[in-house]
């Protein structure tokens, strides 16, 4: 490496050691502290997400230091946009930076991969609450997370073959016709749910590229296969529009979609008649359907937020796990790592999580089930 | 390959295909008169349509009281309704269109500059357009309140005659055949061909050349502005890159039919819509553009003047 690209690599990382990462309050001096770094997309165009799962994070932080620990924990806020570049240059800070004994996050799959090599080197221990792409659990993957990456959010092996399942519920001899919309999530997510999918089930496949506008001509299709069910792996614009030119092609079997679909301006585009009884999964199970009533009111009293947004649930169980740890005496990278990757530890709904070898919780995560009714999103289970 | 869903839904497929190939003839034409006139490409055309979708919302949207809960509409306030919002979006892309040649060309022309010039100020608007609306509406889609219950007048050979469909066919048939009764038989059609003919010598006639460019860009406008009015209708949702895809269609049509013909561009267009229908639902919809394409390459390799391109050619030389 030449000179010149060592010494700004040094200023990029030093950079992004004091202007990208800040850390929450510091009171607490005489206590012995321990930081976990929290990474997400936290400005940005997909802040949303990053914003909601913080809240997770906080609110069991909160409950670890009401309860008056031995070691105190704080956070350390990591802002990667959800951006793989970012989150690229923003990890080796993270990383050479001993005091943070452990990783919340990173929240997207894209940003997971860029950071990997960073945490990987600083022996960081990871676990992340919204990363589904597969592959970072794939042992076989040329880029995965092992030893040292985990997540309590269901990859789309699970998502797929539940979403087949939710799609199929009471429907009597249910034919499949599956669509997908040809990007790195919808066609993934799509394999996996066709493998679910019996011949005798199957209508036929359609893949159709993001953006389009005309659907017609899948649905005459669909017409065409006498399918009663219509799956779509993608995201909420495209199944607004495809959903509709269902309906209005005169198509009354069940709509179903994935968790790219499951967001509150779906059944706004798609018209609340169109939309009506879609049904939707998501590896994330709403908060406030798990927590108690007590916990409910603590929590809207720390963020003031009364319905908790996606993945504060996976946030929630991701945190308790590091601070398990800690309650347990872990209070070291390695220590960390080796009572994470051994441990079993319980999730708010009173599951148990034990991760497998390559990182995912044995088992499988919860898929939620949920449906459009009079345009709004219900929850309805576990798919 | 799925040939089996020729068996019942040969004849929507056709259907559906002509309608799609309506939008695309009227963008098209967009596209084809300025050819026609300057032998320029205006690739800001497809932001255009993108501005006129967005025309379209706005306007049913001053109209409906309140959007979000409003029932479709019934008898003659529909077809106000629908009229209004075509008139608007038309004029909007009209005067857009003369806006953009007032902006972008003009002077580049009256400087006499290589066409490369004006090919750049043309992509350059067409970005400004394009951003400045992703930047307005947040990036997200806008959906339009649906006015038209999508009713059907009745199924043939398993054809569905749903309402949008036919409306969309038979008002592009006859938009298509005034525009081209004007362009043949009136006094400015008769400016607009001769300038398209010979530049130095319509002036030397005392054609009023910048008239003539802006009424061409004004004309174009009116046609795009109409099928992003058809558009909305029909898919009831747009966004801000809704141009790109429309825009691409539209010119790969006029290509086909033969750039600078509007009797080109007509059949270009019709053939598109079906063509892609078809391509779709036997090959799969994700080679759709594959089809598309590699059937322009093949016209353009056998006949590159596009498949009506002739005609044109000969009056020009």
């Amino acid at each position: 490496m030449n000179k010149k690209i060592q010494r700004s690599l040094a200023v990029a990382s030093a950079a992004t050691l004091i202007f990208g990462v800040s850390a929450v309050s510091s009171a607490g001096a005489a206590q012995k502290t321990v930081y976990l770094a929290f990474q997400a997309p936290l400005t940005g165009p997909n802040a949303l997400t990053g914003q909601d799962e913080l809240t997770g994070a906080k609110f069991a932080l909160s409950e670890y230091n009401a309860t008056n620990p031995t070691v105190k924990v704080e956070l350390v806020l990591a802002d990667d946009q959800g951006d793989p570049t970012v989150a690229g240059s923003l990890a080796p800070g993270i990383a050479s930076n001993k005091t943070i004994i452990g990783l919340i996050g990173p929240a997207y799959s894209g940003a997971t991969q860029a950071s990997l090599p960073a945490y990987k080197a600083g022996g960081l221990a990871m676990i992340s609450m919204s990363a589904t792409r597969v592959s970072l659990t794939d042992k076989k993957a040329p880029v995965n997370g092992f030893p040292i990456f985990k997540r309590v959010v269901a990859n789309d092996k699970f998502q797929g073959p539940a979403l087949v399942r939710y799609a199929t519920k009471g429907v009597t001899s249910p034919k499949v016709y599956l669509v997908d919309d040809i990007s790195a999530y919808g066609a993934g997510l799509a394999d996996y749910a066709k493998k679910t999918i019996t011949a005798a089930m199957s209508a036929g496949k359609d893949s159709v590229p993001v953006n389009t506008s005309d659907y017609t001509s899948v649905v005459a299709k669909v017409k065409a296969s006498g399918a009663n069910v219509v799956i779509y792996c993608g995201y909420a614009p495209d199944a607004a529009k495809f959903v509709k030119a269902l309906r209005d092609g005169g198509y009354t079997g069940v709509f179903a979609s994935g968790d790219g679909t499951l967001k509150a301006d779906f059944p706004v585009n798609a018209g609340k008649a169109a939309a009506e009884g879609a049904r939707l999964t998501a590896a994330d199970v709403p908060f406030e359907n798990l927590a108690t009533a007590a916990q409910m009111v603590a929590y809207t009293k720390l963020t003031g937020i009364k319905v908790p947004g996606t993945y504060v649930t996976s946030t929630y169980n991701a945190t308790n796990i590091f601070l398990t740890c800690i309650k347990q005496g872990s209070i070291t990278r390695p220590g960390i790592q080796n009572c994470i990757t051994n441990g079993t530890f319980k999730g708010i709904a009173g599951d148990t999580i034990k991760f497998d070898r390559y990182g995912d919780i044995i088992g499988g995560a919860a898929v939620g089930a949920f449906t459009i009714k009079d345009g709004k999103i219900v929850y309805g289970g576990v798919a | 390959m799925n040939f089996s869903v020729l068996t019942t839904q040969f004849w929507s497929l056709c259907i559906q295909g002509i309608a799609l190939g309506f939008i695309y003839v009227l963008i098209s034409l967009g596209y084809t008169m300025v050819y026609g006139v300057l032998r320029l490409i205006n690739f800001a055309n497809s932001e255009v349509v993108m501005v006129g979708t967005f025309a379209t919302v706005v306007a049913q949207v001053a109209i409906l009281k309140n959007p979000a809960t409003s029932d479709p509409l019934h008898g003659t306030r529909l077809v106000l309704t629908l009229f209004f919002a075509l008139v608007f979006s038309a004029l909007a892309c009209g005067l857009l269109g003369v806006l953009v040649e007032l902006v972008a060309y003009r002077r580049l022309r009256a400087l006499g500059t290589n066409r490369l010039a004006s090919l750049i100020s043309a992509i350059a608007v067409s970005i400004v357009l394009s951003e400045a609306v992703r930047i307005y509406t947040h990036s997200a889609p806008v959906t339009s309140p649906r006015l038209l219950e999508k009713w059907s007048f009745g199924e043939v050979a398993g054809a569905n005659f749903r309402v949008d469909t036919v409306m969309i066919i038979v008002s592009g048939g006859i938009i298509f055949f005034a525009l081209d009764r004007f362009v043949n038989k009136s006094r400015l059609g008769k400016a607009i061909r001769a300038v398209s003919m010979s530049e130095e010598n319509s002036k030397l006639m005392g054609i009023n050349l910048n008239r003539v460019v802006s009424l061409t860009f004004f004309i174009g406008g009116l046609t795009t502005g109409a099928a992003a009015f058809f558009y909305t209708t029909v898919y009831e949702t747009t966004q801000f890159n809704v141009g790109f895809n429309l825009g691409l269609a539209a010119f790969t049509a006029a290509v086909l039919g033969g750039i600078g013909n509007l009797r080109g561009a007509f059949y270009g267009g019709l053939f598109l819509g079906v063509l892609e229908q078809f391509s779709s639902a036997i090959l799969g919809s994700q080679w759709k553009s594959v089809t598309v394409f590699l059937v322009l390459v093949l016209v353009l390799l056998i006949k590159p003047s596009g498949i009506f391109g002739e005609a044109v050619q000969q009056t020009r030389t």
